[in-house]
């Protein structure tokens, strides 16, 4: 873990590049290990019948506000019912919301930034303004205000969180559209008359998928955060049915007395989202061809 | 005893691919108001020489040792970083090679120029302004005093690199290190501050290391010319014999031209094939072999030493160039 | 400059007019009658039209929206459904409350993110710049409520330190500074997280860039003190997109309150909005709405602003 310089006094050894490399290695470590975390999360959601060790609304007056232990792994809430179950079971709900927005905003925001990208002047000027204005919305008061004039259901709730980050997610694509756009094969692409959805399709969506993918690792963090923050709120899962966000807002009125309740919930957010950004992170790395070519600079010694 | 005495001189940097020997065993002295060119091709060590002896190498991932580097009657080497700041835009002063980026974009030409003045000489900053002025007049900057509140951007290249000079010279330093300051320039403006420079120099006194790629540069500037390759001095001499009497097979690659058997040069442009060595990997022979078109059987056999010439030229090659 | 500035404040009210346009249609093409929540099921139909033409619900929508314009235009944000009090004298009561939370927010952000960032710049791969990935990568996981809740569990309730609520409150105003500051600390570091955390990053990767340009060399050769090549030289180049980036954020911070005032009861813009959903008090969400935009809007162009203040070559 340290690095530290050596002091003056110490003879000097210059690092190996075994040493190098590990100082590299952290982050591709990361990714994995964000990867597996995130997987295992998304299992134990999908199997959650038979994974979670309780049922996550049945109400056990007779055991409840109990602290971790052997028999609730993270202890009970106000109801009796057990924390750790609760959590499995909530995650059916994030990871849901935060797949349906990544869906969404993948089927909105590429056509839209794609287009705008590609096509430019009037159109591009048309869609970015409409992007600029959904932009200035603060996005969570635009989720509270959707979900809470449509209703929480699930659908609504996902809509309200794509809404903001779709048209995000066409920004990144335009701007990486338009530097593509340009590059010679596109072009003789167009001299070979090719037509434009063709060249859309096949040339540019298949060199701007990096990006996309980077993004839509940022969008499912956010909307694993919205979710839980329109749920804290009361805009989103309804109790009984168990969420992290929501289960947080009931734990407020037990902060002293079983802050299990509220650790728990957050400490999961927290890893799911670590999960994402170091999987995005990695995924930024491995795709980004830009690093690559730092890598190999490095390598020779410039700079 | 020469104002700048370098012995054995080594730079090393640590990379992702292994220890970098950027400059091995340098050694050479400097005397007082000379004039000396460092040539080479780029990667030959020639900056981080001039680096090393600035102290401006940054460590990790650099490491510099040298048996001595003897300035002025200091010893560099045992200099505290403290200590080395008050030589550094003082005593040595250096001007880099691109003006365009060597000047701090945010901060206004005067600022930059009085900020040397006020740390070294601890001038106030009326005294300061006044100096500046004067300074960036000697250089060749007309209206200078409506110029100080001037930035980089809006100065051309050249201006810039006659701001650069006139802040290395704002403290009267004994040594100047010039590396590749005309490089990045058009060639009129090249003309222009090689003739400036000259023309300070002999004026002060200073001692000049003067850095080029360029040998026609060099030839009209310099006393004396180092050539580097490799990390390492490959030959040394005063300008004049090195030109008409090359010791090295580099030297002579270097000038484009390939001796006769007769001693006269056919003068035609033929650059130098081949690459310069890896300096991760260890050197064992001559490190121009593989690219030399001049070498002789013991050139395979074992590294060559530096053989005299003639007073003050000296050359590591087996080949008998010089008669 | 000037002509570029003109260029975009005219924009401004453009963009605010498809905003409302935007909250005008989300509002009232989606269901719940703000009249039957208001008075409640028994009332008589009579008194119910009578409060709909006092509100003009009972005009065709482009009416309605267009009546609304006009009176913005005049300064008038209508009135309350509910409280019946004119928006802009609910705004005057909760826009105070709001700026200070999020002037706390970004004080906190600004006052971690300087010297962590610049440390972590200076001595990387040091414990420092380890310390700063490890701040930064949680503050971007952290949702701002879990750390609200983490941070009443320890300082009020654990160590008994600080205060839950009082912001915006009459004796918070009354006393003396201590007892203005004390209950903004908890709330302006869940609140000023994230931003700590963006702004961190950015300033450890400017300032990264910046210690390796050519002139930074120029500094050091030229013998500087370190503090004058660090602060003068270095940190004056990659203040440019901090600063930017600080005054955008800040326009985002008084939109993303709301959780923060909810756990904290502050009475703010955000809980005020969240209240005016639940009642369908229309008025209130489109007056509220429009003036978060604007300031968002202002903060984006005031970044602009800085940033050719700051940054000599930018001339517009």
């Amino acid at each position: 873990m340290s690095t530290a310089s050596p002091s003056p006094a110490a003879p000097y050894r210059i690092p190996s590049s075994l040493a190098l490399a590990a100082r590299q290695f952290p982050r591709h470590r990361l990714a994995l290990v964000g990867f597996v975390c995130l997987l295992a999360i998304c299992l134990a959601a999908a199997l959650a019948p038979w994974v979670a060790p309780y049922d996550p609304v049945q109400i056990k007056l007779g055991s409840k506000l109990k602290p971790p232990s052997w028999e609730h792994w993270l202890g009970t809430d106000h109801f009796g019912r057990d924390v750790f179950s609760r959590l499995i079971w909530g995650g059916r709900t994030s990871l849901s919301v935060g797949a349906l927005v990544v869906a969404f905003a993948f089927t909105i925001g590429v056509p839209l930034g794609l287009a705008s990208g590609y096509f430019g002047g009037r159109v591009d000027n048309l869609l970015m303004r409409l992007v600029d204005a959904f932009l200035t919305f603060p996005p969570l008061l635009l989720a509270v205000a959707l979900v809470g004039l449509l209703g929480p259901d699930i659908q609504n709730v996902m809509l309200a969180i794509g809404l903001v980050q779709a048209p995000i997610l066409a920004r990144v694509v335009r701007g990486s559209t338009l530097a593509v756009r340009e590059d010679v094969y596109v072009t003789a692409a167009r001299a070979l008359g090719a037509r434009p959805t063709r060249i859309v399709l096949s040339h540019i969506l298949r060199n701007v998928m990096s990006p996309i993918v980077v993004q839509l690792t940022v969008v499912f963090a956010a909307a694993v955060i919205a979710e839980a923050s329109l749920s804290f709120l009361g805009f989103g899962t309804q109790p009984p049915q168990p969420s992290w966000g929501r289960d947080m807002s009931e734990a407020r009125r037990f902060l002293a007395d079983a802050p299990w309740m509220f650790m728990a919930p957050t400490g999961i957010i927290m890893l799911c989202v670590l999960s994402i950004n170091f999987l995005g992170d990695g995924l930024r790395d491995a795709l980004d061809p830009r690093a690559w070519r730092t890598r190999r600079r490095l390598a020779d010694g410039e700079g | 005893m020469p104002l700048l005495s370098v012995r054995n001189l080594t730079t090393r940097f640590a990379t992702d691919r292994g220890v970098v020997r950027a400059v091995s065993g340098v050694s050479f002295d400097l005397e007082e108001g000379e004039v000396l060119g460092l040539v080479g091709e780029s990667g030959s060590g020639k900056s981080v020489t001039a680096l090393s002896i600035m102290r401006l190498v940054p460590e990790p991932p650099g490491r510099v040792t040298a048996d001595a580097i003897e300035f002025d009657g200091l010893d560099l080497m045992r200099l505290s970083e403290a200590e080395a700041r008050e030589i550094r835009g003082a005593r040595m002063a250096m001007v880099f090679q691109d003006p365009m980026r060597s000047l701090n974009p945010v901060l206004t030409i005067g600022r930059q120029t009085t900020e040397v003045l006020r740390r070294h000489q601890k001038l106030d900053g009326k005294a300061a302004r006044r100096r500046a002025i004067e300074l960036l007049e000697m250089v060749g900057i007309p209206m200078a005093e409506r110029r100080l509140g001037a930035y980089p951007h809006q100065f051309s290249g050249g201006m810039r690199q006659r701001v650069m000079i006139a802040m290395a010279l704002s403290c009267n330093p004994r040594l100047l290190i010039a590396d590749e300051a005309t490089t990045a320039l058009d060639v009129t403006i090249q003309a222009q501050i090689i003739d400036l420079v000259k023309r300070l120099q002999r004026d002060r006194g200073t001692a000049v290391i003067w850095i080029s790629h360029d040998l026609g540069v060099v030839a009209g500037l310099c006393d004396r010319v180092n050539v580097m390759y490799a990390g390492t001095v490959v030959e040394s001499g005063p300008i004049r014999r090195l030109f008409h009497r090359p010791g090295h097979g580099y030297t002579v690659g270097l000038m484009g031209s390939t001796p006769r058997v007769d001693g006269a040069a056919a003068h035609r442009l033929t650059p130098i094939e081949g690459l310069p060595p890896n300096l991760i990997d260890p050197i064992t022979l001559c490190p121009f072999l593989p690219r030399c078109r001049v070498a002789v059987a013991a050139c395979h056999e074992r590294p060559p030493a530096p053989r005299q010439f003639a007073a003050g030229h000296w050359a590591a090659c087996f080949a008998d160039l010089v008669r | 400059m000037g002509r570029y500035i003109a260029r975009r404040l005219i924009q401004v009210p453009l963009v605010l007019v498809v905003v409302s346009l935007m909250t005008f249609l989300i509002t009232r093409a989606t269901p719940g009658d703000p009249v039957q929540i208001m008075l409640g099921m028994q009332t008589s139909k009579e008194a119910a039209e009578a409060m709909r033409k006092e509100f003009n619900l009972d005009r065709s929508l482009p009416e309605q929206y267009v009546l609304w314009l006009g009176k913005v235009v005049s300064g008038d944000l209508g009135r309350s459904i509910r409280l019946n009090d004119p928006v802009t004298t609910l705004l005057a009561e909760r826009l105070p409350v709001s700026l200070q939370l999020a002037a706390a927010g970004m004080a906190f952000a600004l006052l971690v993110s300087i010297p962590l960032g610049v440390a972590a710049a200076l001595r990387r791969n040091s414990w420092i710049d380890y310390l700063c990935t490890g701040y930064t990568v949680a503050g971007f996981a952290i949702p701002n409520f879990g750390l609200a809740l983490i941070l009443i569990y320890v300082f009020s309730i654990r160590l008994d330190w600080l205060p839950i609520t009082g912001i915006g409150t009459a004796e918070q105003l009354s006393g003396g500074v201590w007892t203005y500051v004390k209950p903004f600390i908890i709330p302006a570091i869940a609140l000023g997280m994230l931003q700590t955390a963006i702004l961190t990053r950015l300033l450890r990767s400017s300032m990264i860039d910046v210690l390796s340009q050519d002139y930074m060399r120029t500094a050091r050769a030229k013998g500087l003190m370190p503090a004058t090549v660090v602060v003068v030289h270095a940190l004056k180049n990659a203040m440019i997109p901090f600063v930017t980036m600080a005054a955008i954020q800040f326009g985002y911070m008084i939109g993303i309150q709301v959780t923060i005032e909810y756990i904290f009861a502050v009475p703010g813009m955000g809980s005020a909005v969240l209240n005016a959903v639940v009642n369908r008090d229309f008025p209130v969400i489109q007056g509220f709405t429009l003036v978060i935009a604007a300031f968002f809007l202002f903060a984006n162009i005031l970044a602009d602003l800085l940033y050719a203040l700051l940054d000599p070559r930018i001339r517009y």
